[in-house]
C-alpha cells in the first residue's frame, strides 16, 4: 500500500528542475547593513581586486599615452611657439566634452570594448599635460639657458640636461592632476563598459543599493586616487631633491 | 636615499615609473580576467569545438545577468566559445548593439519585442503568451534574427507600492491609483518613454498626474522604502517581492503584456553554429520555471550572491554543466 | 556624423517642448541643472571663503589650506557619491554633498592665498591708520583679494556644472536625465544635451571672467589678453621668486608647496 502511494506521488510529482541550495548568507548582508566586513573579505579577490587592477590599468595607459603625445607636442611647440595656441585650443575643446557623453558617443563608432574608454580618457589628459610641460619649459629663465649655451652645450644637450630637469616640477604637477582626474573619470566610464571600480558602484545600484559594495568601491576609489597622488609627490621629490627645504616665511 | 647626480636621479625616477607601469600591467592581466573563463567540463560531447565564437550581450539588470550566465555556461560546457558583453544597457540600447553586429544574441522578453518594436498601433494587445511569442518571433525573423524556445516563466513589468500605502488608499489595481491624486513613480530612465512604462500608465490608465523619477533598476526598492517615491516599477520575479513588504497592483488593461524569455539570435549565426547550439539553449530555457527563477533571483538580489556562481550551481544540479 | 547634426534638431525641438514621457522640456532641465549647481556653489562659498579669509589673515595653517585643494581635486566624485549613498540615500542631498566636497577646496585655497598674499606693507599701512584687525580684513585685504577669490569660484563653478550631470543616475534632475539615458533619447539626444552643457560651462566661465575683471582694481588690470592664457615667457628669477603675481602662468618657482603654482595649475576643470 505504501508502495502504491509512493509510486503515485512519483507519477504526479512536480517534474520541474532541481533547484539546489545556493548557500546561506549572513544577516548583515540580508539586512543591508552599513558594512559587512566578512562579505567584503570573502569577495575581495573575486569581485574587487580585478576591478582595482583594471582601474589602475585604465589610468596608467591613458595617462601614459597622453603624456607621450603631450610631451611631443610640447617639445614641438617649444621650438615653434606659434603651435602653442592651436594645440591649446584643440586640447581645450577635447577637454570640454562631457565625459559621459564622450563615452556614449563613441560606442557606435568604436564598439563595446576598451578603445571606447581609452580614447576619451587619453584626450582628457592632453590639455593639462601639454600646458604644464610647455609652461615648465618656457619657465626656465633666459639666464640659465644662456649660461648653458655659454658652457658649450648644444641646444639639444641644453634641452635634455638643463631645461627639462628644471621643468620637471611643473610637469610632475601636471601628471598628478592628470592621474587624479583620470581615476575619477574612469569611474564614470563604467556607465558604458563594466570595467574598473565604477563597475562595482553601478552594480551595487543594480543589487538594490547594496551598502557594503557601495562603501567598498567608493573607498577603494578614493584611496586609489590619494595613494597615486602621494606616490607621484614622492617620485617628484626623488627626482628633484633641490625643490625641498625652502620654506615660505 | 641620497642619489647624487642629475643623471642618476633621472634614471631612478624613470626606473620607478617603469616599475609602477609594469606592476599595473602585470596586475591587471593576472588579476583582472573579468569572469570570462570557460567552466571546465568533463563532458566528452563537445559539438561546439571549432565553431566560431559567439558574442552574447545582456541588459542592465540582475535577472538578465543570471540568464546570460545560464546560457553562456551551458554553451561553454558543450565546447562553444562565448564572449560575454554584460550590462550593456536598456532594451533599446542592447537591440542597437545587436543590429550593429556588436553582439550576436541576447536573452529577450517576448512582450518587449512585441510592444516595443512591432507595434504599429498602440491598441494592439496580444491576448496570450503564445500570441506574443509568435508575433515577436515572426517580427525578429523578418529582420534576419529569430527567437528560440521560450521559458516557462514570465517576468512582466509591474507597478508596486508599499503594503501600507496600498492599505491606506485601498489599492488593488493600477487603475486605483487615480484615487491617490498626484504621485511619484520611480523606474529606470527608459520607462519614461515606453508604453510599458510611463506612456502606457498615462494613456491606458489615464494617470496623468504621475510624476516620473528616473532610478537605476535595482535601486527603486530602497527609494520606496525611504519614502522618496510613492510607487515603483518592478519585475514580477524580483527577489524583493517575496519578502511580502510590497503590493504589486493588478495590470487590468494588460499594458505590461506577456513576457516569457527567449534568446534572440542572428539567423546566420545559428546556421554557423550547428544544431547543438539551439538545442543547448532550449534545454536551459526549458528548466527555467517560475519557481526556479525566483529562487535564483532571491539568491542574487537579496543574498547578494554572484550570478555566475548561482547559475553554475543550478546548471550543475540539472546536469547541464 | 549624422547624429551630431540631429542633435541640433533635438535641442531645437525639445527646448521648449516636453521631452518624451516627461513633464519637462530641455529648458526646464537646464534650469534644474543650474539650480542644483547653484545650491552646491553657495554652500561651497559659504564654507570656503570665510574659512580661507580667516586662515589667510592670521597666516596660519598654510600647508593644510593649500593642500586641501589638492585633496579635494583628487577625490573621485562618483566614489564620494557611492560612500554617501548608504547614508543619504538616492536624493539630491547626496549629489550636493559630493559637489560641495569638490567645489569647496579650490575656493578655500584661492581665498587663503589671495588674502595671505596681500603685501605686508599695505596691511601695515592700514594698521598704522588705526584700523582694527577685522577692518583691515574686510576693507583692505578682501578687496585686493577679490579677483583671485572669484577665479577660484569660477574654477569650481565649471567643475560643479559639469559634474552635476551625475545626478542623472540618481534621479536628481538636470541635463543628466538626458545624458545618462541614451535608451530613451538616442545618441543624438545625448549629444544634444551635451551641447547645452558645454554652452552652460562656457557661459559660466564668461560670467565669472567678467566679474573678475570688474573687481580687479584698475591699477592691476592688464589689457584684454589678461583673460586669455598664453605660453608665458621666462621671467627673471632673481627678482623675488616667491612673489610672482598670482595667475601669471607656471614659472620658475620650484617649491612644491608654492601657492602660486597651485593656482596656476587650475586649468579649468574637467567636465564629468
Amino acid at each position: 500500500m505504501t508502495l502504491g502511494i509512493v509510486r503515485a506521488s512519483v507519477l504526479y510529482a512536480d517534474k520541474g528542475p532541481k533547484i539546489p541550495d545556493f548557500g546561506k548568507t549572513s544577516d548583515c548582508v540580508k539586512n543591508n547593513g552599513s558594512f559587512c566586513w566578512a562579505w567584503f573579505r570573502h569577495n575581495w579577490s573575486s569581485q574587487f581586486e580585478p576591478r582595482l587592477w583594471e582601474h589602475i590599468e585604465l589610468t596608467v595607459v591613458s595617462v601614459g599615452v597622453g603624456f607621450v603625445i603631450a610631451f611631443v607636442l610640447a617639445l614641438l611647440a617649444y621650438r615653434a611657439r606659434w603651435l602653442a595656441g592651436p594645440v591649446t585650443f584643440v586640447t581645450s575643446v577635447l577637454y570640454t566634452i562631457p565625459s559621459l557623453a564622450a563615452f556614449l558617443i563613441l560606442v557606435p563608432i568604436t564598439g563595446l570594448g576598451r578603445m571606447t574608454l581609452y580614447i576619451p580618457l587619453t584626450s582628457y589628459t592632453l590639455l593639462i599635460l601639454f600646458t604644464n610641460t610647455l609652461a615648465g619649459l618656457t619657465g626656465v629663465p633666459d639666464e640659465i639657458k644662456d649660461a648653458a649655451r655659454g658652457n658649450g652645450l648644444t641646444p639639444m644637450q641644453s634641452l635634455w640636461q638643463v631645461e627639462l630637469p628644471l621643468a620637471i616640477p611643473t610637469i610632475m604637477a601636471g601628471v598628478r592632476v592628470a592621474v587624479v582626474t583620470i581615476v575619477s573619470l574612469a569611474t564614470i566610464a563604467a556607465a558604458v563598459e563594466p570595467v574598473g571600480l565604477g563597475e562595482r558602484i553601478f552594480d551595487a545600484l543594480n543589487k538594490g543599493n547594496f551598502h557594503t559594495q557601495f562603501i567598498a568601491a567608493g573607498v577603494l576609489c578614493v584611496l586609489l586616487a590619494l595613494v597615486a597622488d602621494g606616490l607621484l609627490v614622492l617620485l617628484q621629490r626623488v627626482v628633484t631633491p633641490w625643490t625641498r627645504a625652502r620654506r615660505t616665511r | 636615499m641620497k642619489i647624487n647626480g642629475l643623471k642618476a636621479r633621472t634614471t631612478a625616477g624613470v626606473a620607478i615609473a617603469a616599475l609602477a607601469l609594469s606592476l599595473a600591467a602585470c596586475g591587471s592581466s593576472g588579476g583582472g580576467s573579468g569572469g570570462d573563463k570557460g567552466t571546465g567540463s568533463t563532458n566528452t560531447d563537445q559539438p561546439g569545438k571549432g565553431k566560431p565564437a559567439v558574442t552574447m550581450g545582456t541588459k542592465d539588470f540582475a535577472e538578465e545577468f543570471l540568464l546570460g550566465e545560464l546560457y553562456a555556461q551551458a554553451l561553454r560546457a558543450k565546447g562553444f566559445t562565448v564572449n560575454m558583453k554584460k550590462d550593456i544597457g536598456a532594451s533599446e540600447v542592447v537591440d542597437k548593439a545587436l543590429t550593429s553586429k556588436k553582439i550576436d544574441m541576447y536573452p529577450e522578453y517576448t512582450g518587449v519585442v512585441y510592444s516595443g518594436k512591432s507595434l504599429a498601433n498602440l491598441g494592439d494587445h496580444p491576448k496570450s503568451a503564445k500570441i506574443t511569442y509568435d508575433g515577436a518571433k515572426k517580427w525578429e525573423e523578418s529582420r534576419g534574427y529569430t527567437m528560440l524556445q521560450p521559458t516557462p516563466f514570465q517576468d512582466a513589468d509591474g507597478l508596486a507600492v508599499s503594503k501600507a500605502y496600498a492599505k491606506k488608499y485601498d489599492l488593488k489595481t493600477i487603475g486605483d491609483m487615480k484615487k491617490v491624486g498626484s504621485f511619484t513613480y520611480g523606474g529606470p530612465p527608459e520607462n519614461g518613454t515606453r508604453y510599458q512604462g510611463v506612456l502606457g500608465l498615462k494613456q491606458a490608465y489615464g494617470l496623468n498626474q504621475l510624476k516620473f523619477k528616473p532610478l537605476k533598476t535595482g535601486a527603486q526598492y530602497q527609494a520606496l522604502n525611504e519614502g522618496q517615491v510613492d510607487s515603483i516599477a518592478v519585475f514580477t520575479t524580483d527577489g524583493q517581492l517575496a519578502t511580502g513588504k510590497y503590493a504589486v497592483l493588478t495590470d487590468t488593461k494588460g499594458i505590461f503584456g506577456y513576457q516569457n524569455v527567449a534568446p534572440v539570435v542572428r539567423q546566420s549565426l545559428l546556421k554557423q553554429e550547428g544544431p547543438a547550439f539551439a538545442s543547448t539553449l532550449n534545454a536551459v530555457s526549458k528548466l527555467l520555471t517560475l519557481k526556479a527563477i525566483i529562487a535564483m533571483n532571491k539568491s542574487v538580489q537579496i543574498d547578494q550572491k554572484d550570478p555566475a556562481v548561482v547559475a553554475k550551481a543550478f546548471l550543475q544540479a540539472n546536469d547541464l554543466v | 556624423m549624422n547624429d551630431f547634426v540631429r542633435a541640433f534638431h533635438f535641442v531645437g525641438d525639445y527646448w521648449s517642448h516636453h521631452l518624451l514621457g516627461s513633464n519637462h522640456s530641455l529648458a526646464d532641465l537646464t534650469v534644474q541643472h543650474l539650480v542644483l549647481s547653484l545650491k552646491a556653489m553657495v554652500i561651497a562659498v559659504v564654507i570656503g571663503v570665510p574659512l580661507g579669509m580667516l586662515l589667510g589673515h592670521i597666516h596660519r595653517f598654510s600647508f593644510i589650506a593649500i593642500n586641501v585643494s589638492n585633496l579635494g581635486r583628487a577625490l573621485p566624485s562618483l566614489g564620494i557619491i557611492a560612500i554617501l549613498l548608504p547614508y543619504t540615500g538616492i536624493s539630491e542631498t547626496t549629489v550636493i554633498i559630493a559637489l560641495v566636497v569638490l567645489a569647496a577646496p579650490p575656493i578655500l585655497t584661492n581665498t587663503y592665498v589671495a588674502i595671505e598674499q596681500v603685501e605686508v606693507g599695505t596691511v601695515d599701512a592700514a594698521r598704522g591708520l588705526g584700523m582694527r584687525p577685522w577692518e583691515v580684513l574686510v576693507k583692505v585685504e578682501l578687496p585686493l583679494a577679490l579677483p583671485l577669490i572669484f577665479a577660484g569660484i569660477r574654477t569650481s563653478t565649471v567643475f560643479v556644472v559639469a559634474t552635476a550631470t551625475l545626478s542623472g543616475f540618481f534621479g536628481g534632475g538636470g541635463l543628466g536625465d538626458v545624458i545618462a539615458n541614451p535608451a530613451s533619447f538616442g545618441t543624438y539626444g545625448v549629444i544634444g544635451a551635451s551641447y547645452v552643457l558645454i554652452v552652460l560651462a562656457i557661459l559660466s566661465q564668461i560670467v565669472f571672467l567678467t566679474i573678475e575683471y570688474a573687481v580687479t582694481p584698475r591699477a592691476l588690470r592688464r589689457p584684454l589678453r589678461w583673460a586669455i592664457r598664453r605660453a608665458p615667457r621666462a621671467r627673471n628669477v632673481e627678482a623675488d621668486p616667491t612673489r610672482t603675481h598670482p595667475g601669471s602662468g607656471a614659472g620658475a618657482d620650484d617649491h612644491p608647496d608654492d601657492p602660486n603654482r597651485q593656482l596656476q595649475l587650475e586649468q579649468g576643470s574637467k567636465i564629468e
